[in-house]
């Protein structure tokens, strides 16, 4: 079992209690009317898939029910840090 | 052991083991939710204290205020109290911006007490409930059994959990299997 740091309860909690919900910091257009259907189409569903560190968005969803960012190493399943909605990503370690 | 089935609302709920598991008298429940920059305003408008931290829990009297979230609390209260308090929050409706649901029959509370309490819970729910990560007094909300709950530890050795009404049966074969392979404890 995984436990992650919810930065808001400040807490080391199950993976139980979490659900994933996506990759983070994608913007929605501010104005969808201007964009081509390809650019639509490519906000909705062209994601990273990144190998390796990955931001990403997650919900607390049996603990305070917030959303928060994390930053996991898709390949060891390791969460290097969890920050909140709205706080800049951290920077990758080398 | 002896436990009894009864039924509450068309559901059947088991009632395990007197001072083990006991399943909680009717109360008043409410889901309040107000931004935080509103929190002591509210408070001194209507008399409710709300703990400013999630897993903080205030008691007065009969009322016990659970913060589950940044915004989301749990207010409990005596049934008795049910039109002096909607009024109170209907006064307050155009002062703040909040949000208060009764959930008095979503939710049911069972009470476990005695030594095995926390490993009672622990066998659907993988939260450390030892006194230094748990104390008493903390409330979160949580899993069990892939049922929702919200966890108090009133004592050292007592436990409040509350449930949707619709797990409680559930919930309920749990424990009884729980004291069934655990007799001799």
């Amino acid at each position: 079992m995984l436990l992650i740091r919810c930065p808001y309860c400040q807490e080391e909690r199950p993976e139980i209690e979490f659900s994933y919900a996506g990759e983070a910091h994608i913007a929605r257009p501010l104005n969808p009317d201007d964009l081509s259907d390809e650019s639509w189409a490519e906000y909705l569903f062209i994601r990273s898939n990144r190998r390796g560190l990955h931001y990403e968005r997650w919900l607390h969803a049996h603990g305070c029910a917030q959303f928060f960012n994390a930053l996991r190493d898709t390949v060891s399943d390791k969460f290097e840090t969890t920050y909140k909605i709205g706080e800049a990503r951290p920077q990758v370690k080398k | 052991m002896s436990y009894k089935l009864k039924s509450d609302q068309g559901v059947i709920l088991a009632d395990l083991l007197a001072g083990q598991v006991t399943l909680m008298a009717d109360q008043l429940r409410y889901s309040l939710r107000i931004k935080s920059q509103d929190r002591t305003a509210f408070t001194k408008a209507c008399g409710i204290d709300l703990p400013n931290k999630i897993g903080q829990t205030i008691i007065q009297n009969d009322r016990m205020v659970f913060c589950v979230g940044p915004d989301e609390y749990i207010l409990i209260d005596n049934p008795n109290l049910r039109e002096t308090l909607k009024q109170k929050f209907e006064q307050l409706a155009d002062k703040f911006v909040f949000s208060t649901t009764d959930i008095s029959h979503r939710n049911i509370g069972f009470k476990l007490s005695g030594k095995q309490a926390a490993r009672m819970i622990n066998i659907g729910c993988p939260l450390d409930l030892s006194l230094e990560t748990f104390p008493v007094g903390k409330c979160t909300r949580s899993v069990f059994e892939s049922a929702e709950i919200l966890i108090f530890r009133n004592k050292e050795d007592e436990f409040q959990l509350e449930t949707w009404r619709s797990f409680a049966p559930y919930m309920a074969r749990y424990f009884e299997k729980f004291c069934l392979e655990n007799e001799s404890l």
